[in-house]
């Protein structure tokens, strides 16, 4: 008989397991962390089903990368904005290695190594499961215009199209693809970087106390991108070439200056890495025009009546002001080699 | 000389097209900042969507003759003006719709054209050249002259008719010099007895950067034909020109040149003006682009 019931369990173990499995675990890598919250009861007012009706994740991803409806749909419409498409300004990758900080230099050592732009937007990775939109200084800004976009992603939506693209307003539709393509793009479950103890502390959160739960999900990540605008430093005779990192600088350039201004892809001014584009920023670094890179950095550059396009400005938080002088290093040894 | 021409076209192409099967990602270069040298045309097209509007002018003769104080040395006279647009239907096409004045026979041109971009230079090497090609269709849409011994006299609508095609190669040899030459074709219906309809030309041009903003441009053509040579007044036509980007889409360039049209089938059949006589004209030319 004993000699049975071993056989017996090592038949039966797998059978048990696998029920185990069935139940645990309850988070799945690739699960959306926005779909998750909502199910847990944090209802942010802009989930949405991909149901491809009259709006659509595939008609969203269009107008966000090319500004309309591409192929033969009889709403393609007009191109939203003449001047940019929403990747001119926001990645759609993951662009942090640390969810829970805004660190700009950590950012750019990871778009470096994952090959993306570094870019004045944050990535709309993940923006469905933010809660916050415009924050800090961009009330500064954009005034009261922020109040319907702060804590409302149609809202941001709309005035992305409107005032940051300086296009066309969105129709309701657009809107709605835009979303639901942005509900393809959210935070995955192995985007926020649980332990083992962490998840299965998780899962027993989201059964007993839903709303700990929530707290704990949104402690992985920033609900909101911090933005704080800085004037442009006023001490640039006194910067040390010598202590700026040029291969910083250079990645800057290449990644950030070059992604929208190489060729004229969204700017008439064009850049590029020959001596005489650099001599000419370099002669124009110390200046105060539009040229100079402090000030465009620092406060972009503002649209005008007959040239409504423009240049986003930098927030303390998405270039530092080391940064900033790593760009001006590279581009004075490239002006002086 | 136009079976050589072909020839040379079909190779060209056919060169391209082999660059295009093992085309890598790279870096293009802006082997001139316009779409124009002076009067002829650069390797460069609009990007996609982008509309150029263009205004060009040439004055009268600066000195000899026609020129000096009297006629306060050209600029009371007006030899061609030109005015239209340019439009990038992909990154790679441009057409183009310009009104010109016309300096020579046949006047009141309308000019519609397409450039194709065949290969851009890039930084890397892997294309170490430009191509491109031009096709030009001008029309003179002045009225037809009684007198049926004259050029301008039309019988038919295809009379008023000129055509010009050319392959435009160009390198760019560092950080600030550009080259280009460009084997021509040009073909006008009606032509005097003693002239042939075909030309063949071959154009060059050149730039120096001297600066982000400012470059020094020059171009010419040679036209093989028996007919034009100095002797029998004709010269081959040579320009040079200040190049100034204001860096927002703008482009002005102020040019001397002794071709009176701006338009190729008007300037490579028809000049007649002699540098050594003081027969050169100030000429302006604006470029503003814009996204449509």
């Amino acid at each position: 008989m004993r000699l049975l019931i071993f056989p017996l369990l090592i038949l039966i173990l797998p059978t048990l397991l696998e029920k185990q499995d069935e139940e645990y675990p309850k988070l799945k890598d690739n699960d959306s962390v926005g779909k998750l919250l909502y199910q847990l009861g944090d209802d942010p007012g802009w989930y949405v089903e991909d149901d491809d009706k009259k709006s659509s994740a595939a008609k969203g991803r269009d107008i966000f990368h090319t500004g309309f409806v591409q192929k033969n749909n009889k709403n393609k419409g007009r191109k939203q904005s003449k001047h940019f498409v929403c990747t001119s300004c926001h990645n759609v990758q993951r662009e942090d290695s640390d969810l829970t900080v805004s660190d700009p230099q950590a950012r750019l050592e990871y778009t470096m190594k994952n090959d993306l732009p570094f870019l004045q937007g944050t990535t709309l990775y993940g923006a469905v499961s933010r809660r916050t939109f415009y924050n800090g200084d961009y009330s500064l800004k954009y005034g009261d215009l922020v109040d319907d976009a702060r804590n409302d992603l149609r809202g941001a939506i709309q005035l992305c199209a409107i005032e940051c693209a300086q296009g066309r307003e969105l129709k309701d539709w657009e809107i709605e693809s835009v979303l639901k393509y942005l509900w393809t793009i959210d935070l995955k479950v192995r985007d926020l970087s649980l332990t083992n103890t962490e998840k299965v502390n998780l899962e027993a959160q989201m059964d007993d106390n839903p709303e700990a739960a929530i707290a704990t999900i949104q402690s992985k990540y920033l609900t909101g991108s911090p933005a704080t605008f800085v004037k442009p430093d006023k001490e640039r005779e006194r910067y040390n070439r010598k202590v700026t990192d040029i291969n910083n600088g250079e990645n800057i350039f290449l990644r950030s200056c070059m992604h929208c201004h190489e060729n004229g892809r969204y700017s008439f001014f064009h850049l590029d890495t020959c001596k005489v584009t650099m001599k000419y920023l370099q002669r124009k670094a110390t200046t105060y025009g539009d040229h100079s890179i402090y000030q465009a950095v620092r406060f972009g550059i503002y649209s005008t009546s007959g040239r409504k396009s423009y240049m986003p400005q930098y927030p303390i938080e998405k270039m530092s002001e080391e940064q900033l002088l790593d760009l001006r290093g590279y581009i004075d040894y490239m002006a002086d080699r | 000389m136009i079976k050589y021409f072909s020839i040379l076209t079909f190779t060209l192409v056919l060169l391209t097209l082999q660059h295009g099967l093992v085309a890598q990602e790279s870096t293009a270069v802006q082997t001139f900042k316009d779409t124009r040298v002076i009067n002829t045309q650069s390797v460069e097209t609009l990007k996609k969507r982008h509309v150029d509007f263009r205004v060009g002018h040439r004055f009268g003769d600066l000195a000899g003759s026609n020129g000096g104080w009297s006629t306060f040395y050209g600029l009371e006279n007006s030899t061609d003006v030109s005015i239209g647009f340019d439009f990038g239907l992909t990154d790679n096409t441009m057409l183009g719709l310009h009104r010109m004045k016309g300096s020579n026979v046949l006047r009141q041109l309308v000019n519609l054209s397409i450039k194709q971009k065949l290969m851009t230079q890039d930084a890397e090497g892997g294309k170490p050249f430009g191509l491109a090609v031009f096709g030009l269709a001008s029309i003179s849409t002045m009225p037809s002259s009684p007198n049926p011994g004259v050029l301008s006299h039309f019988d038919v609508f295809a009379h008023r008719m000129s055509y010009h095609m050319q392959v435009i190669l160009s390198k760019k040899i560092g950080d600030r010099f550009s080259l280009q030459i460009h084997p021509a074709w040009t073909y006008r219906n009606l032509v005097p007895d003693f002239d042939t309809n075909d030309i063949v030309s071959i154009g060059y041009a050149a730039k120096a950067q001297l600066n982000r903003n400012i470059a020094v441009i020059v171009e010419g053509n040679l036209p093989f034909s028996e007919l034009r040579t100095n002797e029998n007044g004709y010269y081959s036509g040579f320009s040079l020109g200040i190049e100034w980007d204001t860096g927002g889409g703008h482009i002005f360039q102020v040019n001397l040149t002794n071709a009176t049209g701006m338009t190729e089938t008007d300037y490579i059949p028809y000049t007649q003006e002699d540098w050594s006589q003081g027969q050169f004209r100030l000429g302006f030319t604006i470029g503003r682009q814009f996204k449509v």
